[in-house]
């Protein structure tokens, strides 16, 4: 990447391709062609490493927020988890995001134990699983851990349904900082070039180093043969974290940037021509780490700490080089550290000092993500209300960009400067349920609802509070935009909703 | 892409008839083939004038030596021709009147021969559903006039693809009705019923054409007697059936199945300060109008639009509504509302545009849309509520950078393309002129901010000034800009 203005991004990780890549499930599809392939890559079997994993088996069931009452049918998914010296297995977040229910099961003997999820994080994609019983990990050797630079010979492992090892040699070729599955993190990763086979159960597998762990697989692309890979680093600040009383994520600054290569730009700041550093703020979270600390949009940063940031957001790190920033800031440092930046702001170069703190999910107006969550809902009459988010978004499938409906896109992509202040949620009329209580507004969807009985609606929450205080005996729903306003006769809403939940097969007329 | 002939392709071959019937013999002396040489305006390179392409086209003479023909056939023309059937000769025409909203052109010949022997038509009524009509022109299969014949299929509102906005009553006929169809005459007992307009590609619908029918075309003829023609009319209002009970009940209306509720008031339209939001509207020019938006008209249901379909700018419309629970009387005076054209495909124009620095500036509109292929989010979201959000009131002009013409001073710019324009040195950019006058006051640095996050466009005048020839000798760019969409 040379162009100037791509923007590391924190919060708020966007590209316009935002589409998933989601290369494991693509790599399955693909299986029939991969096991025909012949590879070069050197395959080999080593009896002596096989014990430091183990098979997870996952079954998931995600929530249909389009039917916000029910879950969608269930689906397996087989990985292979690390075993780590703390007597946790180690996965990736998204092999167990909405599950139900975890087992381990040893490679050779095929012995089986259920697991819980102990810990999760969804942005760095990181799970550790604890099995119900401590002692069914004894006896097999823990994977230490240990970073990998460019250059480095590695190793992905795989398990033969023999439960031996197969292990696909890899080449680290890059270490930068990239998009994770939750779109908007971007966190570090290595790329290892290698051409793996297909197998049962690799949804998650290990990168292994000398016998140490690298790093966990996070996607590999068939086409280009990369490999995507939670790095070492990424996993000791997830272990660290998750050592402590409670687990507080990874830290952001709450900006936004740009790269300032430009020299126009450079000028029109005020930059003296000696200075070689910079990158131009153009957005700054409202009570963000940063934004506290005063930093403004329009600022230049020049440096972090004693690190100088250059042109296009990197610093020099004493393991991997040239890397953006944001390494540095969400997985160098932690939930409450202090970081310095030296900041140019009208000629004169200030201090600026920011504590650092994790934005969890809720706190955005239209949350990232929804896993392990139900939606809330409220049926009104047969009005299908509920808070608008970006899992919403995506039951349009991959291209939901494209499909979903274009005014909640926009809200999305868009929030953080379309609601600075983020007071509340957007709430949306989802759908309409035909009954007697809703003739007439039966092609009413994808709405957004400002007012029910007067009352402003930003949550779900609001919504029940609303509908206590009906007007001279009607709820008035009020939009903000086309057809503006409509009327329910409450009586009828209240008399209907037993008839509504039977027709329909609704569990509970809202959950809050 | 242009399809001078027909506005969308047919697939089907045609039913040509060997023997022209009596009405068709008639026919050949009012029959007129128009050839067209057309122009269309290059949105994507705006200061280039277009490519050229010829088409064939239909068209019928009407009372008062004039041609009538549809808005598409003669759209963008540089040079037209019109031939007789039974005249060898090619004549010269010029467009009189263009009506790009519903599709119809009058064409006037100035050497007074052409008209010699031909009989003009006579506009005819709507005819019956299921009555038999002919369609008459050149469509593709060869060179000389085709009959065809059909039946009225449905009588109803459709959108004319012309300008793409527009929806106007409209004749669906079963009648093959082909490229090279367009504005010639469909017949019934020898007067004109419709203008064949468009269709279906046969991939999608078989055997489903249409055509504009006479009210649409008497409309057109008395619009552009004072010389003019002032185009169609809107109460610009969005309005929402009142087919719930307990909204009606709610808004105080008896059950007796009238009136729509008035959901919102463009403030660039007809109606503005006049109707409010909230308003039910329960007549209009004393036709009551029913929950579902229907009036009775002669006799027979129609969508209540009809009746201000039928006015003229500067008309009024009269309209009984009820305002919190009052009844009262109000009177709309009919006016354009202008930000509806950003929509509509423009014909006969000039793109306007901005070039500073090796960036072109353009206003957002159909055109621009469809010759970039824009699908960033933002301008689509700009395009698509323009009109509902009101965006208009402080985007007039909705400017994008369109396109980048590469240089050393615009070289770490490419990102931007396709960004909207938010202010330029601190002065918020209403119109593509504002543009033109910020870029034209003198100032060391040009600092562009475009809508949303992103950092500052900066142009430093000198580098500007220095490049200016550099970028337009290198990219032939004929004219660094034009304001007007007239080219002046």
């Amino acid at each position: 990447m040379t162009t100037e203005a791509r923007q590391r991004i924190q919060p708020g990780w966007r590209r316009d391709n935002r589409e998933v890549t989601r290369g494991f499930l693509l790599f399955v599809m693909l299986s029939g062609l991969l096991a025909s392939a012949l590879h070069a890559a050197p395959v080999q079997v080593a009896k002596d490493k096989k014990a430091s994993v183990v098979r997870v088996n996952v079954t998931n069931q995600g929530y249909d927020f389009l039917h916000p009452w029910s879950k969608k049918a269930p689906y397996s998914r087989q990985a292979l988890g690390a075993v780590l010296p703390n007597g946790r297995v180690l996965v990736t977040g998204e092999l167990v995001a909405n599950s139900d229910y975890v087992e381990l099961e040893k490679a050779e003997s095929g012995e089986k134990i259920a697991a819980e999820v102990e810990v999760v994080d969804y942005e760095a994609n990181l799970a550790l699983l604890k099995p119900a019983d401590d002692k069914f990990l004894d006896g097999i050797k823990p994977l230490q851990l240990a970073p990998a630079v460019v250059g480095d010979q590695a190793s992905v492992w795989q398990l033969e349904s023999t439960g031996a090892l197969l292990i696909t040699n890899a080449l680290v070729t890059t270490v930068e900082v990239s998009r994770y599955p939750i779109d908007d993190t971007a966190l570090l990763i290595y790329r290892l070039t290698a051409s793996l086979q297909y197998r049962e159960g690799s949804f998650t597998v290990p990168v292994v180093k000398d016998g140490k762990l690298a790093g966990l697989m996070m996607r590999y692309d068939t086409r280009t043969q990369n490999v995507d890979v939670i790095p070492a680093p990424v996993i000791e600040h997830f272990l660290k974290d998750a050592a402590g009383n409670k687990y507080h994520g990874f830290p952001r600054a709450g900006i936004l940037f740009a790269a300032m290569r430009d020299p126009q730009l450079r000028r029109y700041a005020g930059l003296p021509e000696s200075e070689s550093r910079g990158v131009y703020v153009t957005e700054v979270v409202k009570d963000g780490p940063a934004g506290k600390g005063g930093l403004q949009v329009g600022d230049v940063i020049l440096a972090i700490g004693d690190k100088a940031v250059d042109q296009d957001g990197d610093y020099e790190d004493p393991q991997y080089g040239k890397v953006s920033i944001v390494h540095m800031i969400s997985t160098r440092n932690y939930q409450g550290d202090v970081l310095k930046l030296s900041v140019f702001r009208a000629g004169k170069q200030i201090p600026v000092a920011m504590t650092l703190d994790h934005r969890p999910a809720e706190d955005y107006v239209i949350e990232p993500y929804t896993i392990d969550r139900a939606p809330g809902y409220y049926v009104l009459g047969g009005l299908v209300l509920e808070e608008l988010s970006r899992q919403y978004l995506k039951e349009w499938g991959p291209d939901w960009v494209k499909k979903a409906p274009e005014r909640f896109v926009y809200y999305d992509r868009y929030q953080s400067q379309l609601f600075p202040d983020r007071d509340g949620k957007i709430v949306i009329l989802n759908q309409v349920l035909p009954s007697a209580t809703t003739v007439g507004y039966e092609m009413l969807a994808y709405l957004v609802v400002s007012k029910i009985n007067g009352i402003p609606i930003r949550s779900i929450a609001d919504v029940a509070k609303a509908v206590e205080k009906p007007i001279n005996g009607f709820h008035k729903v009020e939009f903000s935009e086309d057809p503006r306003v409509l009327y329910l006769d409450a009586k009828q809403v209240e008399d209907g909703n037993d008839a509504l939940m039977r027709n329909y097969g609704l569990p509970a007329i809202n959950r809050l | 892409m242009r399809h001078p002939l027909w506005r969308i392709l047919l697939l089907f071959l045609l039913v040509q008839s060997p023997v022209l019937a009596a009405e068709g013999l008639a026919i050949q002396k009012s029959l007129i083939r128009v050839t067209t040489t057309a122009q269309d305006a290059n949105y994507r390179v705006p200061w280039e004038p277009g490519s050229i392409e010829e088409g064939v086209g239909a068209g019928f003479v009407i009372s008062g030596s004039r041609i009538l023909t549809n808005a598409h056939v003669v759209s963008n023309a540089r040079f037209l021709s019109v031939e007789r059937e039974d005249d060898p000769k090619k004549y010269i025409a010029t467009v009189e009147f263009i009506a790009h909203d519903c599709d119809l052109a009058i064409l006037k010949v100035s050497d007074p021969d052409f008209f010699k022997g031909t009989v003009p038509l006579t506009i005819g009524d709507i005819p019956a559903l299921e009555s038999g009509v002919s369609v008459y022109g050149y469509p593709i299969g060869g060179e000389r006039l085709s009959v065809t014949k059909g039946v009225v299929s449905r009588i109803d509102f459709q959108t004319y693809t012309h300008s793409g906005v527009d929806a106007h009553l409209t004749i669906q006929i079963d009648a093959a009705i082909n490229p090279g169809n367009s504005g010639g005459p469909v017949m019934q007992d020898g007067n004109v019923v419709g203008v064949a307009f468009q269709g279906y590609s046969g991939d999608v619908a078989q055997n489903v054409g249409y055509m504009i029918p006479t009210p649409v075309i008497k409309r057109f003829l008395k619009d552009i007697e004072g010389g003019h023609y002032g185009g169609y009319m809107d109460l610009s209002v969005n309005w929402f059936n009142l087919q719930n009970p307990a909204e009606r009940r709610a808004l105080g209306l008896p059950d007796d199945g009238t009136g729509v509720l008035v959901s919102s008031v463009a403030s660039a339209g007809s109606s503005a300060g006049v109707l409010k939001q909230g308003d039910v509207l329960l007549a209009i020019d004393g036709h009551t109008i029913f929950e579902d938006a229907f009036v009775e008209l002669n006799g027979s249901r129609i969508q209540m639009s009809e009746i201000v379909e039928r006015k003229f700018k500067g008309d009024e419309v009269k309209l009984a509504i009820l305002r919190d629970k009052q009844k009262m009387d109000v009177t709309v005076k009919l006016a354009e509302a202008w930000p509806f054209s950003m929509q509509a495909n423009a014909y006969d124009k000039k793109p306007r545009y901005v070039l500073f620095g090796g960036l072109l500036f353009q206003p957002l509109s159909r055109n621009f849309l469809e010759a970039n292929q824009v699908d960033d989010l933002r301008v689509r979201f700009f395009y698509d509520f323009f009109i509902s959000d009101e965006l208009y009131r402080e985007h007039p002009d909705v400017i994008v950078l369109g396109a980048i013409l590469p240089d050393a001073i615009n070289t770490y710019l490419m990102p931007f393309r396709n960004g909207i324009v938010d202010e330029v040195n601190g002065v918020k950019m209403r119109t593509l002129n504002d543009l033109a006058a910020a870029f034209a006051k003198p100032a060391d640095y040009y600092v562009i901010q475009l809508i949303g996050e992103g950092r500052p466009i900066v142009l430093e005048r000198k580098a500007v000034d220095a490049a200016r020839e550099r970028i337009e000798t290198r990219y032939n760019v004929l004219k660094e800009q034009n304001l007007n969409d007239d080219g002046s």
